[in-house]
């Protein structure tokens, strides 16, 4: 067995407190977060103040980082909010803040010495660009999408910045930062949070005069980016960060992306290889999210034709999130508060913080007051058999359909 | 205020100096995205420029991966003798630029850019050889008449030209259209979709990937004189993609506007026309809406939120407060639709039903029903 000296950090979504508390507790090295402004997730439920002291405690006192995101391109009279903001991001001792705008990136630096990582909202995709954001005080990167693996090494190497790469999740079709058809079309600010998703559209092209030969496609949809085959050229590149996309994604995803990618490359970290008889499951676990078609998009080579998603979105996966467990001990059994509905007889999966999941048939549900359940409901608490290994916020799920 | 302008073709530079231009703009096709140019072509149009006395000002504004900038700078470097200024968008070229050549540096701050700090920020980068920074139309009247006072150097807006809504590095087009890249080394279509009520979109895919426009061009003609009183350095006419005939009607528009003559030319010009945001820019008033107003209030007394509710049996709170709950605190419970009730805490039980006095953070407080309170009610200390 060959222990490896270096392994990235696994940098996850947190759409919410609650959410940052599933990251950390599945896995995550590091989890990213917005507050209530200067960040690209308006609809996101996002981090008040208080949310902010508390997920960072909750974080650090596991070992986990913190990354706030500053990165709207700001216009002046945002920008003469941020300077207290930033003040008290030092305070609550984040780890770095997430920025896309020269003039966030000054601002940051002459109210603080939080570290400066540079947002993939501004395209940095060649090493004379990461020196330039180096010079202007940036200690990360977070490169374009629209880079390899190999190329992102090399830019690692020669400007000597740390480097972080998304490994999983949806992705702009445009170059990020570079789309504004939400400004220009709904007077939304795509790059300050309003983006409207425009490219997920179905769209007629008319190729030319000849009316017949127009062509119906979600020809600007990408599909999601899934670069577990990829951890190896990720390592041997020395790539510092693997993120995940999704603050606006559900609990179930934030917990499984955590859970495999941590996993996997706690494999490596101990046995300095995947060949991992849990690869095929950690491969299953990712197709259970709701997702688009995965593609490595261009992890290895420039994205073709086949990372185009000419599909309607679907929202249903293999599997969806039945309910959040809030406590299990032999005495109260394992209470879950219930997201989707599920019935008596059902199957669920307890999804456990490492390891294999748990199965358990729904056979015995009753309510909070003890009395018996057919059929649970929504934003309803429920207790069910105690199982051990079932702790508080692991995530129960049911498998989409069967019901 | 100056005009500025494209020259594709040897007829252009003719125009541009009838016109009374002082420099062109020469896009080479492997380094301008919607450039055409040859090497060749490129030094034909270049040496005429300069005999002409005008300025050639060489565009760079692709984004490059580092392989994609690994073959641009090369063609970057073969060129350097026909021109006098670089333009470039890519920070990477800028940095390049900076370090690699002596040429004065124009930087195109059209994406985002919408703060002073940043724009002076590229400005001070250049150490001196800025010639010129290339603003952003997103920027209303205001702000621009600000830039223009407090900036360092001249500033560049486009006064006429298509208006760049997407842009892509991947082939879009070809997949669904194969035959058509092979006679051409460009697509275009127009793309409509029933989600969005504007119909008509131009789409353009070439080698430098795939890129989409509004159904509309942006026009800040009838406001030229306007720009100039401000002290705006450099207007740009965009006329590639066709329009290149109403060349001289354009910068006549530009350098003398007459309402009358304006009029004639809109109804000549095939694209209808828009200002986008130059009166004012609100792309931000939505923002408000987009949010979840129950889930603003969590600071302060914030107690937790009801997750269950049982009609004359129980309330389930999850408490969110480090504080957690006591078996003594008064509460007030704040209803969804905003309704509010004021409570004493009589029974005070934790998940296994047993009496307690506490109920810590990240744990369930269940406590008596109380009439009118449902679930997603926000539970606050009083």
């Amino acid at each position: 067995m060959n222990k490896a000296s270096f392994v990235p950090e696994i940098l996850a979504p947190a759409g919410s407190l609650d959410k940052l508390k599933v990251a950390v507790l599945y896995g995550a090295n590091a989890v990213y977060v917005g507050g209530q402004k200067f960040g690209l997730r308006t609809a996101a439920d996002n981090f008040t103040p208080e949310e902010l002291i508390q997920g960072v405690a909750f974080a650090h006192e596991r070992g986990t980082q913190v990354y706030v995101v500053l990165n709207s391109f700001l216009h002046d009279k945002d920008l003469a909010e941020l300077p207290e903001f930033v003040r008290f991001l030092a305070d609550i001792k984040v780890d770095a803040v997430i920025v896309s705008d020269l003039g966030v990136v000054k601002t940051v630096r002459e109210h603080s010495s939080i570290p400066v990582h540079i947002s993939t909202q501004a395209s940095t995709l060649n090493l004379s660009a990461a020196r330039l954001w180096k010079k202007m005080g940036a200690t990360r990167i977070v490169v374009g999408r629209e880079l390899s693996v190999k190329e992102a090494g090399n830019i690692r190497r020669e400007a000597d910045i740390e480097i972080e790469m998304f490994v999983h999740g949806s992705m702009c079709m445009a170059f990020s930062g570079h789309c504004v058809i939400s400004n220009f079309t709904q007077g939304r600010d795509s790059n300050r949070g309003g983006c409207a998703h425009s490219c997920r559209f179905e769209y007629s092209l008319d190729m030319g005069l000849d009316t017949e030969e127009k062509k119906t496609a979600y020809f600007m949809s990408s599909k999601d980016l899934e670069g577990l085959r990829v951890l190896p050229e990720f390592i041997s590149s020395g790539i510092d960060s693997l993120k995940i996309e999704g603050r606006m994604k559900s609990h179930l995803y934030a917990a499984t992306m955590s859970k495999v990618y941590s996993e996997a490359l706690s494999y490596y970290a101990s046995h300095g290889n995947f060949l991992s008889d849990d690869f095929l499951r950690w491969e299953i676990e990712l197709s259970k999210v709701s997702h688009r078609d995965y593609t490595e998009a261009s992890l290895v080579n420039p994205a073709g034709a086949d990372s185009i998603f000419n599909e309607r979105e679907n929202a249903e996966g293999g599997w969806h999130m039945a309910g959040t467990v809030i406590e299990a001990s032999p005495k109260a059994g394992i209470v879950v508060e219930v997201r989707n509905a599920f019935n008596q007889g059902d199957q669920l999966e307890i999804l456990t913080f490492k390891g294999a999941n748990i199965s358990l048939s729904a056979n015995e549900i009753m309510d909070i007051g003890m009395k018996p359940v057919l059929r649970t409901r929504p934003s309803t608490l429920i207790r069910l058999p105690y199982k051990p290994g079932v702790e508080a916020f692991q995530l129960v799920r049911a498998q989409s359909g069967v019901r | 205020m100056k005009l500025t302008t494209f020259a594709e073709t040897l007829h252009d530079l003719n125009v541009a100096r009838e016109q009374g231009l002082s420099e062109i703009i020469l896009g080479h096709k492997n380094i301008s995205r919607f450039g055409k140019l040859s090497s060749e072509e490129f030094f034909t149009l270049s040496n005429r420029a300069r005999e002409l006395n005008l300025r050639v000002i060489g565009e760079w504004d692709i984004l490059m991966t580092e392989n994609t900038f690994n073959l641009s700078y090369p063609v970057v470097t073969s060129l350097l003798s026909g021109i006098d200024v670089l333009r470039v968008q890519d920070p990477g070229a800028f940095e390049w630029a900076i370090t690699n050549t002596q040429k004065p540096l124009q930087f195109i701050a059209e994406n985002g850019n919408h703060n002073l700090p940043a724009l002076q920020g590229w400005i001070d980068h250049a150490q001196g050889r800025m010639d010129r920074i290339v603003l952003s139309i997103e920027l209303s009247r205001d702000v621009i008449a600000e830039y223009i006072q407090k900036l360092t150097v001249p500033c560049e807006l486009l006064g006429l030209g298509r208006i760049l809504l997407f842009y892509t590095p991947r082939a879009l087009i070809s997949p669904l259209a194969p035959e058509k890249l092979k006679v051409n080394e460009e697509i275009s279509v127009l793309g409509s979709s029933e989600e969005s009520p504007h119909k008509g979109f131009p789409i353009l895919e070439n080698r430098h990937g795939t890129f989409m426009f509004h159904i509309k061009e942006f026009c800040l003609l009838e406001y030229a004189r306007d720009l100039a009183a401000l002290g705006l350095g450099f207007f740009r006419i965009d006329l590639r993609f066709g329009m290149q005939n109403f060349q001289s009607e354009v910068m006549t528009l530009s350098s003398h506007f007459e309402a009358t003559a304006f009029d004639d030319f809109k109804a000549k010009y095939p694209q209808d026309f828009m200002r986008g945001f130059y009166l004012v820019n609100k792309t931000d008033v939505l923002f408000p809406k987009l949010k979840n107003h129950r889930l603003q209030k969590r600071d302060g007394d914030f107690v937790g939120e009801v997750l269950d509710a049982e009609k004359g049996s129980h309330l389930a709170i999850m408490i969110k407060n480090p504080k957690g709950l006591k078996a003594t605190d008064k509460l007030r419970i704040l209803h969804p639709k905003g309704e509010e009730f004021d409570i004493m805490i009589h029974s005070l039980k934790n998940l296994s039903l047993e009496e307690v006095t506490e109920i810590p953070v990240d744990q369930m407080a269940i406590i008596p029903f109380v009439n009118g309170v449902w679930v997603k009610s926000q539970v606050f200390y009083l």
